[in-house]
């Protein structure tokens, strides 16, 4: 085995089979599930489902159709309930037997007004479903297409010319791929960024590096270093999928919007394609800090220089997805530290034209190039500067490593 | 050929000369001294010997040639700034350090196992290193020195902050290690400690070589026309004598310099005087060191 492997296997083991790294890989999606499930849990137990009267003084409904009859865990039917007179829905609403009850005038069919009364509002999703009750009955004597038609209004479909990017109404949580693709992005780079920070600071600081530079080469050092903690970025954001793969395919068969989440395979290789050179690019930069630096606190703070701009384009998520080819979404995309985020959430909602993509793919390449001789030039000059920090100038200096 | 050649080495950092023109050879099989005090310019010279450093002028030759990778497997060094992975186990530290010096994992394990069964650490193989003493500490790294069985091995300051058990426990280890054929070389600003040990030694002061040879003809080199005399009853004054002194039990015995010893020994015997130990008053390292800067001081001013 080289030592490039060695290297490797020793960073990437030291991370991945900790206890803290295992915990958590599992803490993030229990995390979500369980705020998932809290949300769920509030709406359901929230909604009131107990039933509705109504008072038809117009007659259309001597022989109603009812809704079939539901009780999931998200979507219940809400039982209707017919009466005579106004006085017996009051007494049931007083009851408590219903949350509220409708007055369909007589002339309903040619005003469609109604009066709701009630003690408290019945929710949004209850009184939808008391409009769909009417709906169906008025169009009882309509063709079934022409019925279910109307029934389910309209929809809006936005679509590009070519037909790879498409947003309706309906598809709203299309909206949140990109963005939860981007977090999701974000947090893989500066973990395994920070891991990377953390070996080399502590090289330093528990001075083995002088040992390890007289085994390895600084070379195969910090290509062992990068490749390592990137794998380690790879295992988190692998796993964090397989949990999001289970997850809707646990949903697919409960939650309906869950069925309409689309990927498309050309969103998936702009990902990776922007994924690779970010983590090289982050991992060097922060291999580069870890050698100008002597302490971890030290480091930290020197590393937020390079990683908030990473979160900058998020400040500007509405510009970008109302715009996502104007000039500010553009701009930040030509920049290395925002360009792959804001190149995610483009995607999202764009089709970005090649030429430009090409040419942020190459920039974000170039970037991790000069990041990487950056990382290795650092280390040459401070890797044995014990207790003394490297100088912005040094850094960027003319003068030659001395190694 | 040498295992070890330097050829006028000097290295600048800033304004600080900290090696000014230092040649040095080391032979095969023996423990050469690098000597000198804090600062002197001794853990630069290893520095640059190792590749760590590239020289501003002149040339090192080690094991044959110029450092290659494949010639760091062959080398053990224990550094001055001594240091090793505080949070994974002592013996995943000790394998992983070793596994960069060429081990198979295998051949790692059970030679590791070995020195630590040796040094009294087998029952905290599997504990951090944090929690290991510092004394622990020491002795892990030595075995990060040694375990690959290295053809050239480079310490420095090996006794620093050792007790008088782990100091003689490293002399006998160092003993070993060249009676095994291994090449050693020292770097101490601990002189009597290469005075028990090294065969040859170079001594450095302010980046430049003061002294460099065989410990014993540099030691007679700067011997004076002095005695060491231990008798049963207290001498008499004896013509030719300059001087007497106490010392360490023993007189110290100042000769004129016309006067050889053996004429003194001559005249002991002759007025009956029971002799126990009778000796040329050698200088110590310490000694030859102090007289080397004095000398240097007085030339410059």
């Amino acid at each position: 085995m080289s030592k490039f492997w060695r290297v490797f296997s020793h960073e990437y083991a030291r991370h991945v089979l900790r206890k803290r790294f295992i915990f958590a890989l599992v803490s993030m999606p229990l995390f979500i599930s369980v705020i998932m499930a809290i949300s769920i849990f509030s709406a359901v137990t929230q909604t009131n489902f107990s039933p509705i009267g109504y008072i038809d003084h117009s007659g259309f409904l001597a022989n109603p159709i009812y809704p079939p009859e539901t009780q999931g865990m998200l979507e219940r039917t809400v039982k209707l309930i017919a009466y005579p007179d106004e006085a017996s829905a009051r007494q049931a609403l007083e009851a408590n037997k219903i949350q509220a009850y409708y007055v369909l005038a007589t002339d309903y069919l040619e005003t469609a007004r109604a009066d709701l009364v009630f003690v408290k509002e019945p929710d949004n999703e209850v009184q939808n479903q008391f409009i769909t009750f009417l709906t169906t009955n008025i169009l009882t004597n309509q063709p079934a297409a022409v019925r279910d038609r109307i029934a389910s209004g309209n929809s809006i479909t936005i679509q590009s010319l070519d037909g790879s990017q498409r947003m309706s109404e309906s598809d709203w949580f299309n909206i949140l791929v990109p963005i939860l693709s981007g977090v999701l992005f974000f947090i893989v780079i500066l973990t395994s960024g920070g891991y990377l920070l953390q070996a080399v600071v502590e090289e330093k600081e528990n001075r083995t590096i002088e040992i390890v530079v007289t085994s390895v080469s600084p070379g195969q050092l910090m290509a062992g270093k990068i490749a390592g903690n990137i794998s380690v970025g790879l295992t988190q954001l692998l796993v964090w999928i397989l949990f999001l793969l289970v997850g809707i395919l646990i949903g697919r068969n409960t939650i309906d919007w869950v069925q309409r989440i689309q990927i498309q395979p050309s969103y998936l290789v702009l990902m990776a394609l922007t994924l690779l050179p970010t983590f090289v690019m982050i991992a060097a930069l922060m291999a580069a800090i870890g050698s100008m630096v002597t302490e971890m606190r030290e480091a930290q703070q020197i590393s937020g220089l390079f990683t908030l701009p990473v979160m900058i384009p998020y400040w500007f998520t509405a510009a970008i997805m109302t715009n996502p080819n104007g000039p500010l979404a553009i701009g930040l995309s030509y920049f290395p530290l925002t360009a792959p985020v804001t190149l995610v959430l483009r995607a999202g909602f764009t089709q970005i034209p090649t030429g430009q993509l090409v040419i942020n793919l190459l920039v974000l390449a170039a970037a991790a190039v000069v990041s990487v001789w950056l990382a290795a030039r650092t280390f040459h000059m401070g890797m044995l500067n014990y207790g003394k920090r490297l100088s912005w100038r040094q850094v960027f200096g003319k003068s030659t490593p001395t190694l | 050929m040498p295992s070890v050649e330097v050829n006028h080495i000097s290295k600048t950092f800033g304004s600080v000369r900290a090696v000014d023109d230092v040649s040095f050879v080391v032979n095969p099989g023996e423990i050469f001294g690098l000597l000198g005090p804090n600062g002197a310019g001794k853990t630069t010279t290893i520095r640059v010997l190792l590749d760590i450093f590239k020289p501003d002028a002149g040339s090192v030759s080690i094991l044959g040639g110029a450092m290659t990778e494949a010639k760091k497997n062959l080398i053990g060094y224990l550094p001055e700034e001594r240091g090793l992975y505080q949070d994974i186990s002592l013996d995943r530290c000790l394998t992983y350090l070793a596994s960069l010096k060429g081990l198979n994992p295998g051949e790692a394990h059970q030679r590791i196992g070995e020195y630590l069964e040796r040094f009294d650490l087998a029952s905290v193989r599997q504990k951090k290193v944090k929690e290991l003493s510092k004394g622990m500490q020491q002795k892990a790294q030595l075995i990060v020195a040694l375990v690959h069985q290295p053809d050239l091995i480079i310490i420095d300051e090996p006794f620093a902050s050792l007790d008088p058990i782990n100091t003689q426990m490293v002399k006998d280890l160092l003993l070993e290690q060249r009676s095994r054929g291994a090449t050693i070389l020292m770097s101490t600003h601990q002189m009597h400690q290469v005075e028990e040990l090294a065969d040859r030694f170079v001594l450095i002061d302010h980046g430049q070589a003061m002294l460099y040879g065989e410990l014993e003809t540099i030691r007679r080199d700067y011997s004076s026309n002095d005695l060491l005399v231990r008798a049963t009853t207290p001498l008499p004054p004896l013509p030719g004598v300059i001087r007497t002194e106490p010392h360490n039990g023993a007189v110290k015995l100042s000769l004129a310099p016309e006067v050889s010893p053996q004429e003194i020994l001559g005249m002991l015997v002759a007025r009956g005087i029971c002799v126990e130990q009778f000796e040329i008053a050698m200088p110590t390292l310490d000694e030859i060191f102090i007289r080397v800067v004095q000398g240097r001081k007085e030339d410059k001013a």
